[in-house]
């Protein structure tokens, strides 16, 4: 027993043992929820990793089209994902992802209908200009929170809503497609087109670029002084202030950072696969990336994979919804479970930031 | 122009809000002991599907309602275990209980109610009936504001003068305050913490499945994906609004409620003269409560010791 007990205090034995009761929770979960549609159970998972992996080869659904599924979600998760593991990082909590998002998309989807603009320039204007929409929708919180002590937790669930409204009332009112009736914007130009990987799948290069900033964020993160002062922001704040850190420029710019991520996961959505702004567009995986960041430790290379994971999940269980009728809504239930297990764990060993 | 302003705009103003008072004051009941309760909108999302199922269930209304109030309470029952038991941080167990309560009341509702309509069964469900108020419709401004409101409404109305006065003169309301500002120094006063705390947040779980339940059982009559539509977060800038106060937080989700109800009277008539735009009327609730955050007026002051 009390070898036993010696053998589990081992850090490796206590991160295998928490990734098996992880894993127990996924399954179970998943298991349930399936159970209770009444559908068998070796079937359902063999369509819902259909969806997930592409494997074993569905009828309805070709191993590509799955993988397309799987990282058209990842990019945006991934981007999101980075976003708020990156403000956590610096101790701020972004809720405010979907609202930059949705900013993002907005000034992407007006850029890249705007005639004029030299072809290779196009593109990489509408992206930055997202990213940009992003940083700004996220700058008024940062400062409010420095400046004010307002809780960046309420003011960006309010930002996320005051942009919900004004993106909609902007499509609507000024910069509606005037060829239609719908609420959207006209097709971005092909010149603002992420092309896609290659002519066998419809993913575009937003994957690539998004694993790209993945990459250079953690360079910067954990190979720069600058992210040596912003990881220690977020660590202690005193502590940091104390060794001359300038703590409110840190968070300010982290959260800068954070809205540009997330207005380029809209941008990316815009550019790279709807070609246009829309009244409903999605913005949910905003809050999405929250699972995203809390799964992957607010690492970035931990962060590439749980978007990849949390994309997989989403997918199979979109495709057991097409093929079975199943509710869709299990990727969700799921993925609740999930961050309420990690946060449950990880809190438990120390603080949320880290 | 006089045709906008008159007491109906008042009578359908209270209509909105009550939902907005109801998980305001819950809010307010968790965040005094200290638990921050981002989780009000699921909270309000599976009160409205147990309540409209128990009601569909039994046809009784005040049974959707026990229901509303019972699975708002288990909801609750998870933030607190959460937040207490497993110290998990306040915010990250509120956003996965939203995102629980969307997912779950949205497969429950395509596993429980839709196969009844697919076979040709009403999903309306009898809710509850408006008021008599007798003579009271005969005086001038009162009768019309109590004109088709339900006994929900008069509650949510009545509630922050009982709270006030509750959490005011009552040896439980000093100890949520003084559980609200210092745990630590409430401990060694001799205040059971957890027990006040949990007491809190299971309260606002009740309050915010009665919310749940007004949407189903006194305004549509039925479930629908997703129906609480962010209310849980107007009611949270309500309770921020109102600076934690029962009467300010009570004040400004009727404020809230005024602004929905002006949005659907006007629907795209000019006011004054000017055409306001539907979408920043929606915004305005959202964008005051940041100006309040932001500004110097009135000092918002969150219970010290919220989060912890």
């Amino acid at each position: 027993m009390r070898s036993l007990r010696k053998a589990l205090s081992h850090a490796w034995m206590r991160w295998l043992l928490n990734a098996l009761i992880g894993a127990l929770v996924l399954f179970g979960t998943l298991t349930l929820l399936i159970a209770l549609t009444g559908q068998p159970i070796g079937a359902s998972y063999r369509i819902l990793l259909q969806g997930a992996i592409g494997f074993p080869p569905g009828e309805q659904l070709t191993p590509l089209d799955a993988w397309d599924g799987v990282l058209h979600d990842m990019t945006l998760l991934l981007l999101t994902g980075l976003s708020v593991g990156l403000a956590l990082q610096a101790g701020l909590f972004n809720i405010g992802a979907s609202g930059q998002l949705l900013m993002g998309a907005l000034v992407a989807a007006y850029l890249g209908v705007q005639q004029g603009i030299p072809a290779g320039l196009h593109l990489p204007l509408a992206l930055l200009g997202g990213a940009l929409a992003g940083a700004l929708w996220a700058f008024i919180p940062a400062l409010l929170k420095v400046w004010r002590g307002a809780h960046e937790v309420i003011t960006t669930i309010m930002f996320n809503y005051i942009a919900l409204y004004f993106t909609h009332w902007l499509v609507v009112e000024y910069l509606k497609d005037p060829a239609g009736a719908a609420p959207q914007t006209a097709p971005v130009l092909s010149g603002a087109q992420l092309p896609p990987l290659g002519s066998f799948i419809a993913t575009s290069w937003g994957i690539v670029l998004a694993m790209g900033l993945a990459l250079l964020l953690w360079a910067t993160l954990y190979r720069t002084v600058w992210g040596y002062e912003l990881r220690a922001t977020g660590a202690n704040r005193d502590a940091a202030e104390a060794a001359g850190i300038p703590t409110r420029r840190r968070m300010v710019e982290a959260m800068l950072l954070a809205g540009a991520f997330a207005g380029l996961a809209g941008a990316v959505e815009v550019c790279g696969v709807q070609y246009r702004f829309f009244e409903g567009f999605p913005s949910e995986y905003g809050f999405d990336g929250i699972a995203v960041a809390l799964m992957g430790a607010n690492h970035p290379g931990w962060t590439v994979l749980t978007a990849y994971a949390l994309g997989a999940l989403r997918n199979g269980a979109y495709n057991l919804h097409v093929v079975t009728g199943a509710p869709k809504e299990i990727a969700m239930i799921v993925q609740a479970a999930l961050i309420l297990y990690v946060a449950a764990l990880r809190l438990r060993r120390g603080r949320l930031e880290g | 122009m006089g045709e906008v302003f008159d007491s109906q705009l008042i009578n359908t103003a209270l209509r909105q809000a009550t939902p907005l008072i109801l998980a305001a004051l819950g809010g307010l009941l968790s965040e005094r002991t200290g638990v921050i309760n981002i989780g009000l909108e699921g909270k309000i999302l599976m009160g409205a599907f147990a309540g409209a199922y128990g009601a569909l269930l039994t046809g009784s209304p005040w049974f959707g309602l026990g229901c509303a109030m019972w699975v708002g309470l288990l909801v609750a029952l998870l933030h607190a275990i959460a937040t207490q038991e497993f110290r998990t941080d306040h915010v990250v167990s509120g956003v996965a209980i939203n995102l629980l309560a969307l997912g779950l009341s949205t497969y429950l509702f395509r596993q429980l109610i839709l196969p009844r309509e697919e076979r040709g069964l009403s999903s309306v469900v009898r809710g509850f009936e408006p008021l008599q108020a007798g003579w009271l419709v005969h005086v001038p401004v009162l009768g019309a504001l109590v004109k088709d409101q339900t006994w929900l409404t008069l509650f949510a109305v009545l509630l922050p003068f009982i709270l006030f006065w509750l959490l005011n003169h009552t040896r439980w309301g000093l100890r949520v305050d003084a559980v609200g500002n210092d745990a630590m120094k409430a401990r060694t006063m001799g205040v059971p913490v957890k027990r006040v705390r949990y007491l809190g947040v299971l309260l606002s779980g009740v309050l915010a499945g009665m919310a749940g339940a007004f949407l189903t059982l006194a305004s549509a009559d039925q479930f629908r994906e997703n129906m609480s539509a962010g209310r849980g977060f107007i009611a949270l800038a309500a309770l921020i609004f109102g600076r934690w106060h029962p009467l300010g937080a009570a004040g400004a989700a009727f404020g809230f409620g005024f602004f929905e109800a002006l949005q659907m009277r006007l629907q795209g008539q000019p006011l004054f003269g000017l055409q306001l735009p539907t979408d920043l009327l929606l915004m305005l609730p959202y964008l005051l409560t940041v100006i309040a955050l932001a500004g110097s007026f009135g000092r918002m002051k969150p219970p010290a010791d919220l989060g912890n």
